[in-house]
């Protein structure tokens, strides 16, 4: 948490709403990256942030139509480290009038860049995201994990990450499996329920040649899978993978007579936890943070959960997801497992979701790679999982402790 | 035969908390301006940013919450697996996460009564006593 750039959100006004596009859309090659990590060939070199960032730019940058010269603003977002502003111009060739570093995880990089636009500081935007988590083997869990609340090393970690340890408690699936465990209780949910979660993300995966994990399993499959953190399983937990995205956002006047259909970045909302993590977390489902951020982003577009055809939430845990989707309205409270037994989250149903494979089977991009298959659905580029007749869509980042939708609309060419 | 455990955090606060502990006494930080009981340990209040506390005795009863068993390793081998933490809301409405004592995940129902115990531990800051909580 230490190395998080903090980040100002900017407010969710009306102002902002469908000013800035996103034209060009650029990605690793994760399923690739992945293989090779885990099987290395003779001569493997690890992948650096400097190669993927450079690899997925180039990519956005075909995939817009545009020429380098087209390109004012930049912005870098790094989980783990990656360089800083100037010398990510230089390694991409760019000379931006406006370059900034922009956070790290998908919540408020976009933002932050939509508002610029609407303010004149750039006309058109690459924002750059990597990460190397795997090659630098990032553990998400153990002693290692410290923190304080006095200001010095470790400060802003949540406590929940470090001061349990005497009792054993550590880890981010530790935080989903209370989430889960306290839901199960409650509303009466089992284990094998709550597999068809990761299950419905995997079949989607199925039909992502650049997801990580594309096979489909059964529920027998599923429970058989060992227990990271009971009650969960470890196809219920994301992966870790190393990989990039780029995105280029333009003017949103600009961008009618693109190379591709632009995506109009319509509205937004943010909303945290100050106090009581372990309560509003494991008891409130997160309720209130999705319930705030939702309903500003919403009344920023215009637009209400009816609208919504396609939804990418940020699926570290599988019960997280559904957090999401009772959070926002789109299922009552509790019933959110049952929507996807239904298959109103498959291709057909109310609100497909995941369609790329999530965090769980396509890639770990931080929420990044939610906004790209969010891109490639409202373009109808998705292939054999395309969203028929998509208009409107929502991305969601939310961790244990914070709510970031986005709200998109299929521009007009 | 003290359990060894994965460390505690030390230091000021925190240090009062374990020696009430070590009398087999469960005491949280309750603000001297607004009253709020503070865990984890804190400097500020976590509600209204005072820095003065009282160690307030808790009455040591709860309810069950959630329940989590850990099957990975996140510890270098110093529990032996699988082992299961409780999520317990106190009386006073603090969440206090811990050790079952005496009784297995199956055996828990949501707002399942329990009450404090103390248990002998070790960590690289020596020994300790943890509030683990049994069936009531």
């Amino acid at each position: 948490m230490a190395e998080y750039t903090p980040l100002v959100m900017p407010p969710s006004a009306r102002e902002f709403s469908r000013k800035a596009s996103i034209v060009g859309l650029g990605e690793s090659d994760y399923q690739a990256d992945y293989r090779a990590q885990r099987k290395p060939p003779e001569g493997y070199e690890p992948p650096t942030t400097e190669g993927l960032a450079t690899l997925a730019f180039e990519r956005a940058l075909a995939d817009s139509g545009l020429t380098r010269g087209d390109i004012d603003g930049l912005t870098g977002s790094f989980t783990y480290g990656g360089p800083p502003p100037a010398e990510l111009a230089s390694l991409l060739g760019v000379k931006p009038r406006w370059n900034i570093s922009n956070g790290n995880i998908m919540a408020g990089p976009l933002p932050v860049v939509c508002a610029a636009i609407a303010e004149g500081k750039a006309d058109c935007v690459a924002m750059i995201y990597a990460v190397n988590s795997r090659t630098a083997g990032r553990v998400f869990g153990g002693a290692t994990h410290s923190g304080s609340n006095d200001p010095g090393e470790g400060y802003g970690t949540p406590p929940s990450y470090y001061y349990y340890h005497p009792w054993g408690w550590s880890s981010q699936a530790a935080h989903w499996a209370m989430i889960f465990a306290h839901y199960s209780m409650k509303y009466g949910v089992r284990e094998e329920d709550l597999g068809a979660v990761s299950q419905q993300v995997r079949n989607h995966a199925s039909r992502n040649p650049n997801a990580v994990m594309q096979t489909p399993f059964t529920i027998e499959e599923y429970m058989a899978s060992r227990y990271i953190v009971r009650p969960l399983h470890l196809l219920d937990i994301c992966l870790v993978n190393d990989g990039a995205v780029c995105l280029i956002v333009r003017r949103a006047d600009m961008a009618r007579d693109m190379a591709k259909v632009p995506v109009d970045v319509t509205g937004w909302g943010e909303a945290k936890i100050k106090s009581s993590k372990l309560d509003v977390m494991v008891r409130q489902q997160l309720r209130p943070q999705l319930e705030e951020a939702g309903g500003q982003a919403f009344a920023m577009a215009g637009m209400s959960q009816a609208d919504i055809g396609h939804f990418e939430g940020y699926d570290a845990g599988s019960i997280h997801l559904i957090n999401q989707i009772e959070g926002y309205g789109f299922a009552r409270q509790g019933e959110g497992v049952a929507f996807c037994q239904a298959g109103e989250m498959d291709l057909t149903g109310r609100l497909p979701s995941n369609t790329e494979g999530g965090n769980l089977s396509g890639s770990y991009m931080h929420g990044w790679s939610q906004v790209a298959e969010t891109v490639r659905q409202l373009r109808g580029e998705a292939g054999t999982r395309q969203v028929a007749g998509l208009q409107y869509a929502m991305t969601s980042l939310a961790q244990t402790d914070q709510a970031h939708p986005i709200l998109y609309a299929r521009g007009e060419k | 035969m003290a359990e060894k455990r994965p460390p505690r955090t030390l230091g000021p606060g925190h240090d009062q908390f374990w020696e009430w502990c070590s009398k087999s006494e469960l005491r949280l930080q309750k603000c001297a301006s607004c009253g709020g009981i503070n865990w984890p340990v804190r400097q500020t209040c976590e509600f209204c940013g005072h820095a003065e506390f009282a160690w307030e005795a808790m009455s040591g009863r709860g309810k069950v919450v959630s329940w989590c068993s850990f099957h990975q390793d996140y510890y270098g081998g110093v529990m032996p697996r699988p082992y299961d933490c409780i999520l317990v809301e106190l009386d006073e409405g603090v969440l206090f996460l811990s050790n079952p004592q005496g009784f297995a995940i199956e055996d828990i129902t949501l707002g399942m009564d329990v009450a404090v115990q103390f248990m002998a531990c070790e960590d690289g800051g020596g020994s300790f006593k943890l509030p683990v909580f049994a069936r009531v």
